[in-house]
C-alpha cells in the first residue's frame, strides 16, 4: 500500500512539475511572441538605457537561437532568480515580499470560511429536507455565482461603507489615525472584513453546490442502505458515513481555491485598494513590467503547484481508493 | 407440526415512477416453516428483491404495499413502526443484500463499519469484546482477520460476499434472506460459498429465504422452491417435486434449461420471450404470450392458484406436460 | 429524430431550462432590437448629468448626462456578442482537440491530456490579461484570446465522448467499411458525442461574460464600445451619489450570466435524466 501511495505521489509530483514547465513556456513565449525587441520588451521602460539592454541580453542570452534563450530563462527562473525589475528599478523578490501578507490574509481567510460555511450549509439544507428552503438555498447560489466579484464588492462598499458607515471604504489601516499594538489589529480587522465578506460570497455558492450534491449522490449509494438497515442511527450514519464521503470534493475545490490564493484576489484588492499581490499585479500589467510580471506569474505556479500535491495528500488520506488511479 | 415463521398473505407491492405504476409482487402468498430454506427463482425482473425488501421493510420510498399481511417471527411486519422495526431489524432477522460491491462505505476500513454494525445493536460491548465477536464472525465465513483492516475496494468480490454474509450473522438472528448470493461471483467462488452457506445454515439451525434466479443454486440450498413471474406466484413445491415434476410451463422452462438436464437433451432451451409490460393491468395469464401451450382460455382467464398434492400452481392447464 | 423532441420536451420540462430559454429570448430581443428599445443614444451626451431614476430617464443618467437604460440595452450587444464567439470558439477547439485526442490515443492523447489538466488547473483569467495588455484592447482579440484559454474543459468533456462512442457498434461497422479517420471523427463521433460540450458552452458564456466584464472594469476592455463592465468602472468614483448608475449595468450582467447557468442546467438535465431525478426529489 505505501508503495502504491509512493506511486502515486509520484505521479501527482510529475504533474505539478508540469504545469510549471508549462508556464514557464507560455511566459517565454509571450515575451517573444510580443510586437518589438524582446530585450526592450523585457525592461518594460520606454527608452532603456544600452547598459540595461546589455545587462539583459547577457542574462538571458538573448543573442543565442530561441532554444538556448529558453534554457537559459528556465534556469535563470530554477535558480530562485526571479528577475529585477527595471520600472521600480528592484528586484522582483523585494517587491512581492511585502505583499504576500495582506493577499493571503484575504483569501486564505474567505476561503476557509467559505469552505466550512459552505459545507455547513449543504448539510443543513439536506437535513432540513424542506423542498422550499433547498429552492432559496439554489437560487441564492445561482445569483452569486453569476455576480461579478468586482460589482459585489463596489455594492458592499456603497451600502456598508459609504451609506451605513460600519466599515471604511479602502485600505488595510485607518492612515490618520496610526494605531499600535491591539488597536492596530482590530483596526485591520476592521478594514479586513469587506474584502473577506466579499470574496467568501463569491466562493460560497461553489462549496454549497458541490456538497450538496455529493450529499443526495451518497444518501441514495448501497452503503446507507445497508448500513441503516442493520440499524446504525440516522444521525450517526450521516456524520460519521455520509458527512466523509461528502466532504472529499469540497475538499479539492478547497485545495484548488488555496492554490490561486496568491493572486486570487486582484479584482477586489483593486476594489478595496489592499495593498495586495494582485494589485502589484495590475500594475505591472499596466505599466508593462514584464519582468516583474512573469515572476509573479512563475510564483503563482509554484503556489498551485504546492497546493496541488497538499491537496492530493490529504485526499489519498481521506479516500483510500484515489491510490489507486 | 413446525413452527411457522414467515407467513406472506396476499401480497401486492407496487411501484410509482413517471406516473406509471409497476405492479411489481401480485397476490403472493407463502409460508416457511422453522428450519426451513425457501428457494425463490424466476428471471430478471420478476419481482423477488421487491419481495425480499418487503419483508424486512427496506422498500424505497416509491414503493407501496397494496394489500396483504406479513408475519414473521410473530411480528406484524407491516404494521409496526419504523422505530421497533429497527430495533428487530438485523438482531432478529437480516439480508443478504444483491449488491454487495457497494454495500460498505468506500472510505472507511472494513473493520470499524463492521464494528458500528455491531454496537448498534449491542451499546454495551466493550472494543475489546467486539473485535473478539468479530474475529469469530470472520472464521465463521472463512476471512482472514487481516480484513478488518482493508478497505473494501482492496477485497474481491468473493471477499466481500463473505464480508456481508459475517454482517448478516451480526447478531445471530433467527430468519436470514439471501438476495442472489452468488450471483456476481465465478463458478469455482460461487460453489464454495453455496457450501459454507449450507453448513453455516446447518450449524446455527437458521430459518430463510434464498432468492436466485438461477434454479440450480436454489434447488442446492433450500427444502421449498416458490416459483416467480412477472410478480406472481406460479408454482410452489417442494425442490423434489419442482426439479423432478414441475407442473407449471414457466418451472418446465426452467427446469430444462438447467445444464444437467440439456445436457441429456444435448441442448440448452431457454425460454424465448421476454417479461410483460408490468405496468399493464393483465386480465389474462401473465405467461399466456411466451407459455408453448397457452389456448384461447388462456388470454380471457387469470388462472387461481390451486393446491394439489400439497403443492400450488397457477395454470388452467396443470399438469399438462411438453 | 426522436432524440431530438424527446430531448427538447425534456429540456422544457426543467424548471431552470425553462426559465433560462425566455430570459434568453428576452435578452436576445433586448440586444437584437436596442436601437428600437433604447430612447436615446449610448452615447449622447445631455446637460442633465448624474439625475435619479425618472420617467424620461428610468435608470437615470450618468456624470455626461448620458440615459443609463440606453447604455444598458447596447450593452447586452456587447455581452451576449462576446459570449457566444468566444464559448463558440473554446468549443469548436475544445470538441476538434478533444475528438483527436481521444480517437487517436496512445503518446499523443497522454500529452494532450496533461495539457488539458495543467490548463484546468491554471488561473487563466492572468493569462487573458496579459495577452490582452500585450496585444491590445479590441474586443476582437478579447474574444478570441478567452475562446483560446477556456476550450481545455470542452476537450475534455469531449475527449471522453470519443472514448465511449469509438468502441460503440457503428463505428466498428464504419472502420471495418474502410472509412478514413477523419470521416469517422467528422461524421460520427462529432455529431453523437458532441452534446454534453453543448451544455458546457452555455455555461462558458457566462464565464465569458464575465471576463469581459473584469477586463473592461480594469480598464483593458474595447474603448470603442458600450459594455457593462466599463459603465461600472466609469461610476466607480461617483456610485455613492449615483447609485443606479453602478447598480443597473451590475444587475443586468448578473441576470444573464444566471440565465446562462439555467439553461445549461436545463442542458444537462435534458442530457442526464437520471441525474435531474435526484435534483426534483
Ligand atoms: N425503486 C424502484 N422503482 C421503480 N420500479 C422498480 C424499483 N425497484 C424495482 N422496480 C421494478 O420492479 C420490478 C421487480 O424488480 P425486482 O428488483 O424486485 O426484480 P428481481 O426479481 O429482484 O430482479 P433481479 O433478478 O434483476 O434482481 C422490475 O420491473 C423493476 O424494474
Ligand atoms: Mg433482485
Amino acid at each position: 500500500m505505501d508503495v502504491l501511495f509512493a506511486k502515486y505521489l509520484f505521479r501527482r509530483i510529475l504533474s505539478a512539475v508540469l504545469l510549471i514547465v508549462l508556464v514557464i513556456t507560455i511566459n517565454f513565449f509571450i515575451i517573444h511572441l510580443a510586437p518589438g525587441d524582446p530585450a526592450t520588451i523585457m525592461t518594460g521602460l520606454e527608452n532603456p538605457s544600452p547598459q540595461i539592454i546589455e545587462a539583459l541580453k547577457r542574462k538571458y542570452n538573448l543573442d543565442k537561437p530561441l532554444l538556448v534563450q529558453y534554457f537559459k530563462y528556465m534556469t535563470n527562473l530554477l535558480k530562485g532568480d526571479l528577475g529585477f525589475s527595471y520600472v521600480y528599478d528592484q528586484p522582483s523578490w523585494k517587491l512581492i515580499g511585502p505583499r504576500v501578507f495582506p493577499t493571503l490574509s484575504i483569501t486564505v481567510t474567505a476561503s476557509v470560511l467559505a469552505f466550512t460555511l459552505g459545507t455547513y450549509l449543504a448539510v443543513l439544507a439536506s437535513r432540513l429536507r424542506k423542498k422550499f428552503g433547498d429552492l432559496i438555498f439554489s437560487l441564492i447560489s445561482y445569483v452569486l455565482y453569476a455576480m461579478p466579484s468586482f460589482w459585489l464588492g463596489l455594492i458592499l462598499i456603497l451600502v456598508f461603507a459609504s451609506k451605513l458607515r460600519w466599515f471604511p471604504t479602502s485600505g488595510m489601516f485607518d492612515m490618520r489615525a496610526s494605531y499600535e499594538g491591539f488597536r492596530k489589529v482590530l483596526d485591520y480587522l476592521h478594514h479586513l472584513f469587506l474584502p473577506v465578506f466579499t470574496l467568501l460570497l463569491i466562493q460560497l455558492p461553489v462549496f454549497y453546490r458541490v456538497t450538496r450534491a455529493s450529499i443526495v449522490q451518497n444518501l441514495r449509494e448501497d452503503y446507507v442502505t445497508v448500513l441503516s438497515a442493520v440499524g446504525l442511527p440516522n444521525d450517526k450514519l450521516f456524520k460519521k458515513y455520509v458527512m466523509k464521503n461528502s466532504i472529499i470534493p469540497a475538499v479539492t475545490i478547497f485545495g484548488i481555491t488555496l492554490g490561486f490564493s496568491i493572486t486570487g484576489a486582484a479584482l477586489i484588492e483593486i476594489v478595496f485598494a489592499w495593498p495586495g499581490m494582485g494589485r502589484l499585479l495590475l500594475d505591472a500589467v499596466f505599466r508593462r513590467d514584464y519582468q516583474l510580471l512573469l515572476s509573479i506569474y512563475f510564483l503563482m505556479a509554484v503556489f498551485i503547484s504546492v497546493a496541488m500535491i497538499v491537496t492530493d495528500i490529504v485526499i489519498a488520506v481521506l479516500d483510500p481508493r484515489v491510490r489507486l488511479l | 407440526m413446525k413452527n411457522i415463521v414467515l407467513d406472506v398473505q396476499d401480497l401486492s407491492v407496487h411501484y410509482r415512477i413517471n406516473k406509471k405504476v409497476i405492479r411489481a409482487v401480485e397476490d403472493v402468498s407463502f409460508k416457511v416453516e422453522e428450519g426451513d430454506f425457501v428457494g425463490i427463482v424466476g428471471e430478471s425482473g420478476s419481482g423477488k428483491s421487491t419481495l425480499a425488501h418487503t419483508i424486512i421493510r427496506l422498500l424505497p420510498t416509491n414503493a407501496m404495499v397494496v394489500s396483504g399481511r406479513i408475519e414473521l417471527l410473530g411480528y406484524d411486519v407491516l404494521s409496526l413502526g419504523e422505530e421497533d422495526m429497527r430495533k428487530i431489524r438485523w438482531k432478529e432477522f437480516s439480508m443478504v443484500f444483491q449488491k454487495s460491491l457497494n454495500a460498505l462505505s468506500p472510505v472507511h476500513k472494513v473493520g470499524n463499519q463492521l464494528a458500528d454494525a455491531m454496537k448498534a445493536h449491542n451499546p454495551n460491548l466493550t472494543e475489546e469484546e467486539i473485535i473478539d465477536r468479530l474475529k469469530q464472525l470472520l472464521r465463521m465465513v472463512n476471512l482472514p482477520e487481516r480484513v478488518l483492516k482493508a478497505y473494501p475496494h482492496q477485497l474481491s468480490g468473493g471477499m466481500m460476499q463473505r464480508i456481508m454474509i459475517a454482517l448478516a450473522l451480526l447478531n445471530h438472528p433467527k430468519f436470514i434472506i439471501f438476495d442472489e448470493a452468488t450471483t456476481a461471483l465465478d463458478v469455482v467462488t460461487q460453489g464454495q460459498i453455496i457450501e459454507e452457506i449450507k453448513s453455516l445454515v446447518k450449524s446455527l439451525s437458521l430459518t430463510g429465504l434464498v432468492i436466485s434466479h438461477d434454479l440450480g443454486v436454489v434447488s442446492e440450498l433450500c427444502d421449498e422452491i416458490v416459483v416467480m413471474y412477472a410478480g406472481r406466484l406460479v408454482e410452489h413445491g417442494t425442490t423434489e417435486q419442482i426439479l423432478q415434476q414441475p407442473l407449471h410451463p414457466y418451472t418446465q422452462g426452467l427446469v430444462r434449461s438447467l445444464p444437467d438436464f440439456a445436457q441429456e437433451k444435448k441442448k440448452l432451451s431457454g425460454i424465448p420471450g421476454n417479461l410483460p409490460d408490468l405496468s399493464q393491468p393483465v386480465h389474462q395469464c401473465v405467461f399466456a404470450p411466451r407459455c408453448p401451450i397457452a389456448t384461447e382460455e388462456c388470454f380471457k382467464t387469470v388462472p387461481s392458484t390451486e393446491e394439489i398434492d400439497g403443492r400450488r400452481v397457477a395454470c388452467l392447464k396443470v399438469g399438462a406436460r411438453i | 429524430m426522436r432524440f431530438r423532441t424527446d430531448f427538447a420536451k425534456r429540456y422544457l420540462s426543467s424548471r431552470y431550462g425553462l426559465a433560462g430559454l425566455i430570459m434568453f429570448l428576452t435578452m436576445l430581443i433586448m440586444a437584437l432590437f436596442a436601437p428600437v428599445i433604447a430612447p436615446y443614444k449610448p452615447t449622447d451626451i445631455s446637460h442633465d448629468m448624474l439625475s435619479p431614476p425618472s420617467k424620461v430617464h428610468p435608470f437615470g443618467t450618468d456624470h455626461l448626462g448620458r440615459d443609463v437604460f440606453s447604455r444598458v440595452v447596447h450593452g447586452a450587444r456587447v455581452s451576449l456578442t462576446v459570449g457566444f464567439v468566444a464559448a463558440g470558439l473554446s468549443a469548436l477547439i475544445g470538441i476538434v482537440i478533444g475528438a483527436l485526442s481521444g480517437y487517436i490515443g496512445g503518446v499523443f492523447d497522454e500529452v494532450i491530456s496533461k495539457i488539458i489538466d495543467s490548463f484546468l488547473m491554471f488561473p487563466v483569467f492572468f493569462l487573458i490579461l496579459i495577452i490582452v495588455a500585450v496585444f491590445g484592447r479590441n474586443l476582437v482579440y478579447i474574444m478570441l484570446v478567452i475562446g483560446l484559454t477556456t476550450w481545455p474543459s470542452n476537450a475534455r468533456i469531449m475527449r471522453a465522448q470519443t472514448m465511449s462512442i469509438k468502441e460503440k457498434a457503428f463505428v466498428k461497422i464504419a472502420r471495418a467499411n474502410g472509412e478514413s479517420p477523419t470521416r469517422i471523427i467528422f461524421t460520427h463521433i462529432i455529431p453523437n458525442g458532441m452534446y454534453p460540450v453543448v451544455a458546457n458552452s452555455a455555461m462558458q458564456i457566462g464565464g465569458a461574460i464575465l471576463t469581459e466584464a473584469a477586463l473592461s472594469f480594469l480598464g483593458l476592455g474595447d474603448p470603442s464600445v458600450v459594455s457593462w463592465g466599463k459603465m461600472i468602472n466609469d461610476a466607480r468614483s461617483y456610485m455613492s451619489f449615483a447609485w443606479w448608475s453602478i447598480v443597473f449595468p451590475g444587475i443586468f450582467t448578473v441576470i444573464t450570466v444566471v440565465t446562462f447557468s439555467f439553461i445549461g442546467d436545463g442542458l444537462q438535465q435534458a442530457l442526464y435524466p437520471k441525474l435531474s431525478e435526484v435534483r426534483n426529489e
